[in-house]
């Protein structure tokens, strides 16, 4: 074998420009490949990633809706004390979300999604600076994102006017003031995105209600995602638990659809090009080596040999267009990143193109089956040369 | 007496075109013992290097029988006859077809690594070979930078590699001014006496003199048979 690739790589090099010409085309065509598969399972494991961040892997819910703003879960505090009663929950978080005005104090306002929680152990943001929520600070805490932090440009302690607009048809009735005490990352946020959160007491006043509900509560467990979930359908069957795993596999199947879709259709077109460009590349090499071949044949090498020989040929070029494609891929996976990522909605978090090993795999496997497929038509050429015809020709010609 | 190393019988060649069938070879029989010199020729378009190619197991005749050391060989699979040209048949060309990306001393390595000879052996067989044809001190030049009749006598050291029974050499002096061509001539004789049988077809009426048995070619028949220097 190696024998076979020893004289295949002289055959193929003794062409440097076209060879070069070649694998650069390859390499162009890998890292394509190479993209759209990060692409295809690129939303998918960033979305993973940023709810496993967070910390909570079961959400329980009123009706089945795994995002927030359906319908509320009532008595939220008594269902989320009963839950981490159970065996092998860590720990549970009531959490409701609102939409709000906060005003500066020259009165300009900014619209801001804003979230009410009971702080617990684990938060589903990280403080950047100042400090965390504490249900003791008067008036009630709040926490902003750097987007929030820029508009209002307030020292923290200051206080903040926040009108918060707790369902579509009723609105609070006046801003209730709040107490700025730090600056915080939240995965999903987007870049434009104004964010804010308080305690879940805080938002029910300033909502004027009394109801305790939420949107949902979330669950960590100690013991295992499905042991929890069990736990949680036993003593509540009246609730919906969701598990990180659903809420992957339900935008997977719904949201990210389209990403795969285009990914896998320029997969498919992107192999079909390095197919036609390695045949190309190889029926030239043949056609013009054809009384050279020939003449190896009559003197002893095989059909056989010969379209091993072929085969070497087609598969260092893919060999090492393959592996430049990987740099040259990854590069420019940065760069498309970053501009699909100025989509509007796109958490500054999450990324399109997420390298996985599997990729990998998949690139190489892909590119070795379009390899042997390729060399299929120049092999059967050589295999099928006729020796003497050939070398008849060459003499006339 | 001594079975002929080449033994073909009422071999005939005919090639289907559009304008109906063309017949190469009509009804050819020759012997060929071994260690013999054999020369053939005839005007272009005779037969002769379709005989040649199907005494060489390159070509198949299309009825006939051709026994190798008396082993039935052209009804042999391609894979088969190519083990048969590897280890038994030597071919020169007329125009060489050395391996342009190889020195002299690897196109004449190739045969014999394909053949699962062992690296020492192949380097001091190619280096034997080398020396024998004149070109040890040219072993590592690439053809370019080779003379025509340089490169037929690698072209020959690469055919007699794998101490082949049989050497088929097809207009091996065609390309060659005249000086070089009777080097080459010269060569052939020296392989022929080494005990290599020699078969030769050429235009060159002063080359197929120096073969002892000589074939005239004419219309795919053996016009008429020669012998004696």
């Amino acid at each position: 074998m190696m024998r076979a690739l020893a004289f295949a790589a002289r055959s193929l090099f003794r062409q440097p420009g076209r060879t070069a010409l070649g694998i650069l085309g390859i390499a162009a065509v890998g890292a394509l490949l190479f993209d759209m598969l990060l692409l295809s399972r690129g939303l998918v494991v960033s979305f993973r990633d940023l709810l496993d961040q967070i910390g909570f892997d079961v959400r329980v819910t009123a009706t089945d809706s795994p995002l927030p703003g359906g319908v509320r879960l009532e008595r939220a505090s008594e269902a989320a004390a009963a839950i981490a009663g159970l065996p092998g929950i860590a720990e549970v978080v009531a959490m409701r979300t609102a939409t709000g005005e906060v005003m500066r104090p020259d009165r300009k306002t900014a619209g801001a999604g804003l979230t009410g929680i009971d702080p617990g152990i684990r938060r589903p943001w990280t403080i950047i600076s100042g400090a965390d929520l504490d249900a003791a600070t008067d008036p009630p805490a709040l926490v902003v994102n750097q987007a929030l932090m820029d508009f209002l440009g307030m020292p923290f302690g200051a206080r903040v006017s926040v009108r918060v607009t707790c369902s579509a048809n009723r609105e609070s009735p006046v801003a209730a003031p709040f107490t700025l005490v730090g600056v915080a990352q939240f995965p999903f946020d987007d870049e434009a995105q104004i964010t804010g959160v308080m305690t879940r007491t805080a938002m029910r006043r300033a909502c004027g209600e009394q109801a305790d509900d939420a949107d949902m509560l979330m669950v960590a467990s100690s013991g295992g995602t499905t042991a929890a979930v069990r736990a949680i359908r036993t003593a509540r069957p009246d609730l919906v638990t969701v598990t990180n795993e659903q809420i992957v596999a339900r935008v997977q199947t719904q949201g990210f659809t389209y990403f795969r879709q285009i990914s896998a259709v320029l997969s498919t077109i992107t192999l079909l090009f390095g197919f036609l460009l390695i045949t190309v590349l190889l029926t030239v090499s043949v056609n013009q080596r054809l009384a050279e071949i020939a003449a190896l044949r009559a003197l002893g090498f095989s059909a056989r040999r010969a379209a091993i020989d072929v085969l070497a040929q087609g598969a260092m070029l893919v060999a090492i267009g393959g592996l430049l494609a990987l740099p040259l891929g990854y590069g420019l996976s940065l760069w498309l990143d970053q501009i699909l990522k100025a989509m509007p909605g796109i958490p500054a978090a999450m990324h399109f193109f997420v390298f996985e090993p599997r990729a990998l795999v998949t690139h190489a496997a892909l590119l070795v089956v379009t390899a042997l497929l390729a060399s299929a038509y120049p092999m059967w050429l050589v295999a099928r040369l006729p020796i003497a015809t050939t070398l008849r020709n060459e003499v006339v010609g | 007496m001594k079975a002929p190393l080449i033994d073909a019988q009422s071999l005939s060649k005919v090639f289907p075109m559009g304008g109906g069938p063309v017949y190469a070879l009509r009804d050819i029989s020759v012997q060929i013992a071994a260690g013999e010199y054999l020369t053939i020729r005839g005007p272009s378009g005779c037969g002769k290097s379709t005989l040649l190619h199907i005494l060489g197991c390159v070509d198949t005749p299309s009825s006939g029988s051709l026994r190798f050391d008396g082993r039935e060989v052209g009804t042999l699979p391609d894979a088969a006859r190519s083990e048969l040209r590897l280890k038994s048949i030597g071919f020169v060309f007329q125009r060489f077809f050395l391996l342009p990306m190889l020195t002299a001393a690897e196109n004449v390595d190739v045969p014999q690594a394909e053949a699962g000879v062992s690296k020492a052996d192949r380097k001091a067989r190619t280096a034997e070979l080398l020396d024998y044809v004149g070109l040890a001190h040219r072993a590592d030049h690439r053809p370019s930078q080779l003379s025509g009749g340089e490169a037929q006598r690698v072209a020959i050291a690469r055919a007699l590699a794998n101490r082949p029974r049989l050497l088929l050499a097809d207009e091996p002096t065609g390309e060659l001014d005249r000086a070089n061509g009777e080097h080459i001539a010269a060569l052939l004789d020296r392989v022929q006496a080494d005990g290599t049988t020699v078969v030769v077809v050429t235009h060159d009426a002063a080359l197929a003199e120096r073969a002892a048995r000589r074939l005239v070619m004419r219309d795919g028949c053996i016009e008429r048979e020669e012998s004696g220097r």
